[in-house]
C-alpha cells in the first residue's frame, strides 16, 4: 500500500476528510497542548491534505493529544482531529514508532491492569518513575499520600484478575 | 428509592477517599441506592485505549456487561470523568456499530447489547426530583463562598454523547452548587482540559493546563474550586503548590528546586482549595470534616469552608 493510500484509509476509518478542514485555526487557538505539540490539530490536518503521513507518525502531536475534544467541538465543519490522532497512533505504533515516555506508561499501565485487575495512581507513578527513569517526578507527594492513608502498599487483586488478563490477551489478538 | 448499578472506579480507592465517603453521604442522604458492579475491573483509561482500540472497548465492557446481566433494568453511574468517557464510548459504539458489538462480544465471551445509559454524578443530581430531593436534606448553608466549578473535558464533550447542553458554559454544577448557598463565578475554564491523562508521561508539558485553570478561578474571585472528577481533583491539587513555588522562584530571578519547592507547604494566600462537589454538598448535608476526612486534601480546605457558614454556630460544629 503506498503512503497515500495509508492515510487515506485512517481518514476513513477516523470519518474525517481532509478537505473538510478550511484551516481556520480555532481547534488549534483552544487546543490546550498546542503549544507544547510539534504542530497543533489545524498543522495536523494540513500535513493530511498535503498528503504528509511522515509527519504525522513522526510528531510528538499524536502522543501530547489529552483527547479533550476541544477541537472537533469548536470546528465549524465538525472535523473529528482527536479520531485521526488515534488512528494515526495505531499506525505509529504498527510501525514501531514510538514516543519513550508514552510508550513506557501505557505499558507499565495495561499490565498493571492485567496482574491487579484494577490500577493504582500512585503505584502506577511509582512504577512508571521506575521504567522511565525519572524517580524524583512526583515523589514530594509521597509522603502525604502515606500519611493521609491516600495510598495502600498493600494491593489487593479483584477475584477475576486472571479473567480479565485472558480478556485483555484475547482483544490483543483480535488486533493482529 | 431510585436504584443504580455503581462503577466506582480505580481512584475511588485510593487517592479520591473524601469524595468517595462524600458520595456515600450524600446519597445515603437523598435514598438513591448505588449498588457496586460486583468485582468490577480497570476501564483502562486513559492508557488502554490508546494502545488498542480492542483493548479500550474490551475493558470497559465486562463490568458494563456484568451489571447489564445482573440488573438489566438498572442505569450505570461513575463518579470519574474518564471511567465515564470509556464506557459511555463502550456502551454508544456497542449500541450504533455493529462490528464493534461483534468484536465486543466475541472477546467478552458473552452477550451485551448496551441496553441502558451510562450517567455521571452531575447528570443524576441534577433531575428535578433529585435537586428538590437535594434541597430538603440541607442542613445548613453558606454566605459568602465563592466557588468556580470546574467540570473538566470529559464530563461535558464530546457533547452528542454526553447530552450537555450549554458546552461552553454548562451548568449543572453551578445550579447544585447554588442550592447550598455557594455563589457560582463566571469565569472561562469550565470544560478547558487540566491534562491529568498526561500528568505522569508529560508532566513538564501538561503543568501549564492545571496552572491556567488555577490562576483563573483565583482572578475571578472564586474561594475554592469544585470538581466533578478525582483525575481533576488531584491535578489540580497536586500542582498547586509547585507551579506557585516556581512561578516566585522565577519573578524573584532564583534557580528553582522542584523537588525542595514541593516539600514546602502550599502558602495559603497564594493557592485555592479543591472540593468535589459531592463534598460541598455533603457539607452542607451535615458532614463533618473528620467524617469526610477532609485533612486529606493536599491545599487545606478546613478554613475556608468554616468562615463561610451562614450560621455562625455551625463553624464550631464543624471540623
Ligand atoms: S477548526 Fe476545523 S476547519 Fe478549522 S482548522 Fe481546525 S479542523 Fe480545520
Ligand atoms: S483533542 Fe487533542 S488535538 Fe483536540 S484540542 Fe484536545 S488536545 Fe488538542
Amino acid at each position: 500500500m503506498t503512503e497515500h493510500e495509508t492515510l487515506n484509509e485512517l481518514m476513513e476509518k477516523a470519518d474525517v476528510r481532509q478537505y473538510d478542514c478550511y484551516q481556520c485555526g480555532k481547534c488549534s487557538g483552544g487546543c490546550p497542548m498546542s503549544d507544547a505539540m510539534d504542530f497543533g490539530p489545524r498543522g495536523l490536518m494540513r500535513c493530511a491534505q498535503v498528503g504528509s503521513l511522515g509527519r504525522i507518525l513522526n510528531s510528538d502531536t499524536i502522543w501530547l493529544c489529552t483527547g479533550c475534544h476541544a477541537c472537533v467541538e469548536r470546528c465549524p465543519h465538525d472535523v473529528n482531529v482527536p479520531a485521526l490522532i488515534e488512528e494515526a497512533r495505531y499506525e505509529a505504533m504498527r510501525r514501531g514508532i514510538k514516543r519513550h515516555d508514552s510508550d513506557v506508561l501505557n505499558k507499565t499501565f495495561v499490565s498493571s491492569v492485567r496482574t491487579f485487575g484494577r490500577n493504582h495512581e500512585m503505584l502506577l507513578a511509582g512504577l512508571y518513575n521506575v521504567f522511565a527513569m525519572k524517580p524524583i517526578q512526583d515523589m514530594a507527594s509521597v509522603p502525604h499520600m502515606m500519611k493521609k492513608k491516600l495510598i495502600n502498599p498493600l494491593l489487593k487483586p479483584i477475584h477475576g484478575t486472571s479473567e480479565v488478563a485472558e480478556l485483555i490477551e484475547r482483544a490483543e489478538r483480535w488486533d493482529k | 428509592m431510585k436504584r443504580y448499578a455503581y462503577f466506582p472506579g480505580c481512584a475511588s480507592e485510593s487517592t479520591a477517599k473524601s469524595t468517595t465517603l462524600a458520595n456515600e453521604f450524600v446519597f445515603g442522604a437523598l435514598g438513591i441506592d448505588l449498588i457496586e458492579i460486583e468485582d468490577w475491573n480497570c476501564c483502562g483509561a486513559t492508557s488502554a485505549h490508546t494502545l488498542s482500540d480492542t483493548v479500550g472497548l474490551a475493558l470497559p465492557a465486562r463490568p458494563l456487561a456484568q451489571a447489564e446481566e445482573e440488573w438489566p433494568d438498572l442505569d450505570i453511574v461513575t463518579g470519574c470523568a474518564s471511567c465515564y468517557a470509556r464506557l459511555k464510548v463502550t456502551n454508544h459504539r456497542v449500541r450504533t456499530d455493529k462490528e464493534a458489538r461483534f468484536i465486543v462480544e466475541k472477546v467478552l465471551g458473552k452477550p451485551y447489547e448496551a441496553k441502558r445509559e451510562v450517567l455521571n454524578f452531575l447528570d443524576i443530581l441534577s433531575g428535578e426530583d433529585e435537586r428538590k430531593a437535594v434541597e430538603n436534606a440541607l442542613l445548613r448553608r453558606f454566605k459568602n463562598l465563592k466557588v468556580a466549578c470546574y467540570y473538566g473535558c470529559l464530563n461535558v464533550r464530546p457533547a452528542e454523547l454526553t447530552g450537555v447542553e450549554d458546552r461552553e458554559n454548562p451548568q449543572a454544577m453551578d445550579e447544585l452548587a447554588a442550592l447550598t448557598g455557594a455563589e457560582p463565578v463566571d469565569w472561562g475554564f469550565k470544560s478547558e482540559c487540566c491534562g491529568a491523562a498526561h500528568q505522569n508521561d508529560a508532566a513538564f508539558e501538561t503543568r501549564p493546563l492545571a496552572a491556567r485553570i488555577i490562576e483563573n478561578a483565583r482572578a475571578c474571585g472564586a474561594d475554592i474550586i469544585l470538581t466533578a472528577c478525582p483525575m481533576c481533583q488531584l491535578n489540580l491539587e497536586m500542582r498547586q503548590s509547585e507551579y506557585i513555588r516556581k512561578r516566585e522562584d522565577k519573578l524573584r530571578g532564583k534557580p528553582s528546586f522542584p523537588l525542595f519547592s514541593m516539600v514546602l507547604p502550599p502558602d495559603p494566600n497564594e493557592t485555592i482549595p479543591v472540593l468535589s462537589i459531592t463534598e460541598l454538598l455533603a457539607i452542607a448535608m451535615g458532614a463533618g470534616g473528620r467524617r469526610l476526612e477532609l485533612d486529606a486534601h493536599f491545599v487545606p480546605v478546613g478554613n475556608v469552608i468554616s468562615k463561610a457558614f451562614r450560621d455562625e454556630n455551625e463553624s464550631e460544629v464543624f471540623i
